[in-house]
């Protein structure tokens, strides 16, 4: 479900010197639709620039939604300037990253602003009396967001890793045992989610899960090996030269698909592939997917490819 | 032979911009040649807007389609989500292309079929692609503009 909803800036405060929350609220209706925890949205900003964002507050609050935002980039500097009050579109929920139900036990990690998505899934899983434990790691203390709010939600189920305390979790320990009914969470940047991956490689599929927004630097993400596409549908061939992403060459032939993060996170502007070699450099897509589809925004190819446009 | 029916107006529907959920009207202002006001047909913000046509001033789906699904398909599809402006009941819109027909003071022209698109289908998650095939509704040009309101009679002008 993409249909966009309109949605005030209701509030908005500085989480850290980086990190702003803000609330949302539906512009016409005193509610937003339910969703699942670790659920994200998709947010239009005044220039249409769309981001994705966890949402960061508990299901149980009907009437708003919170998303924390870091300043890195175009989008959320936008996010950071918008005064209170402010217009914005946002999709229904998204899902994709959640609790997995009927588990025994949850072992989540975060990286950062990577505790978002954690914001929404713990609540009902500790209202439920479940197993959860959320190792959170950051540089320093001041630059994790909303720790003191996770801790009250926690309490010593909350295990923090600052550097500048001189501690660092071991991923590897952490998860070097799997346990039939655990289920194993990582949301954070990408190194963190690499580790993740190397630690859980023994661990059952379905007990692992993933989550990340954080795709490639935008300078990498539009630059690679010059290759072509041919669209099947009007024979037409593009040339995708060395300095250009493919979505921005598809988007000057007026057969862009949409597009969301721009950095091969979101999934939002994949297209269908019927042959040719592909360099997949998302985070988005699964093995299966990686057979017959590819990510516009980061992923490139060797030579020639044919889409289905 | 002349047409003759007599229908309703159920519920107005208008949305702001492409792809943004509906919002239902309890009365709407028609402006003919333009389109219904708020409508992003209106204010060239829709997603067909690029490609101008007077048949999108205002469009309509009846009831009875919304029914069909559900009965049919088990589709179960809200007034508000079939994106189309107008709900009516009891109207004949397949037989209203190339005809004009009054919606209480308000008098339409009918331009077109309207014809399902994939992108709804993607917007809501739901498969109506196929199941809105020929009865996807009525594109229509404003003749004589005009407020409407649910309630109002849909007849023959």
């Amino acid at each position: 479900m993409r249909v966009l909803m309109p949605v005030t800036v209701a509030d908005a405060r500085m989480a850290t010197p980086r990190v702003r929350v803000l609330t949302l609220r539906h512009a016409r209706r005193d509610r937003l639709p339910p969703f699942q925890g670790g659920a994200h949205t998709l947010l239009t900003l005044p220039d249409g620039t769309k981001r994705a964002y966890s949402i960061a507050s508990d299901p149980a609050r009907e009437e708003a939604w919170d998303i924390a935002v870091l300043r890195e980039g175009h989008g959320s500097s936008i996010l950071h300037e918008l005064p209170v009050g402010s217009r914005l579109y946002a999709t229904h929920p998204q899902a994709g990253f959640g609790a997995a139900a009927g588990a025994a036990r949850h072992v989540m990690v975060a990286g950062g602003i990577g505790l978002t998505p954690f914001l929404s899934m713990l609540p009902p899983l500790i209202r439920a009396g479940a197993d959860a434990t959320l190792h959170l790691c950051a540089r320093e203390e001041g630059s994790a967001p909303l720790v003191a709010e996770t801790r009250v939600l926690l309490g010593e189920r909350l295990v923090t890793w600052f550097g500048d305390a001189r501690r660092r979790l071991d991923l590897a320990a952490l998860l070097a045992g799997h346990e039939p009914g655990t289920h194993a969470y990582c949301c954070g940047p990408q190194r963190m989610l690499e580790a993740f991956r190397a630690a859980t490689a023994h661990w059952p599929d379905e007990a692992i899960h993933t989550e990340t927004f954080l795709g490639l630097a935008p300078e990498r993400a539009t630059s690679g090996e010059a290759f072509s596409v041919r669209l099947a549908r009007s024979g037409v061939t593009l040339d995708v030269p060395a300095n250009r992403s493919l979505l921005d060459v598809l988007r000057e032939a007026g057969v862009a698909p949409e597009a969301s993060c721009e950095g091969g996170a979101c999934g939002t502007c994949t297209v269908p592939v019927l042959a040719g070699r592909v360099v997949h450099r998302d985070l988005c897509l699964s093995g299966p997917k990686r057979a017959r589809m590819m990510t516009t925004c980061v992923s490139r190819g060797e030579g020639e490819l044919i889409l289905d446009l | 032979m002349p047409l003759i029916f007599d229908g309703e107006l159920l519920s107005i529907h208008i949305a702001e911009a492409a792809s943004v959920e509906m919002e239902t009207l309890a009365e709407a202002n028609l402006i003919a040649g333009v389109g219904i006001e708020g409508d992003r047909y209106a204010t060239a913000k829709g997603t067909y807007s690029n490609k101008p046509h007077a048949d999108r001033q205002v469009t309509l789906i009846d009831e009875e389609t919304l029914t069909a699904l559900k009965r049919d398909h088990g589709i179960d599809l809200s007034p508000e989500e079939t994106r189309r402006n107008l709900v009516v009941r009891d109207v004949p819109l397949n037989n209203l292309v190339g005809r004009e027909f009054r919606v209480g003071s308000v008098r339409l022209y009918g331009g077109r079929l309207n014809v399902p698109c994939k992108y709804l289908d993607d917007l809501l998650g739901k498969p109506l692609f196929g199941p809105l095939t020929n009865r996807s509704g009525l594109n229509c040009r404003i003749i004589e503009g005009g407020t409407i309101r649910p309630g109002d009679r849909i007849v023959p002008a």
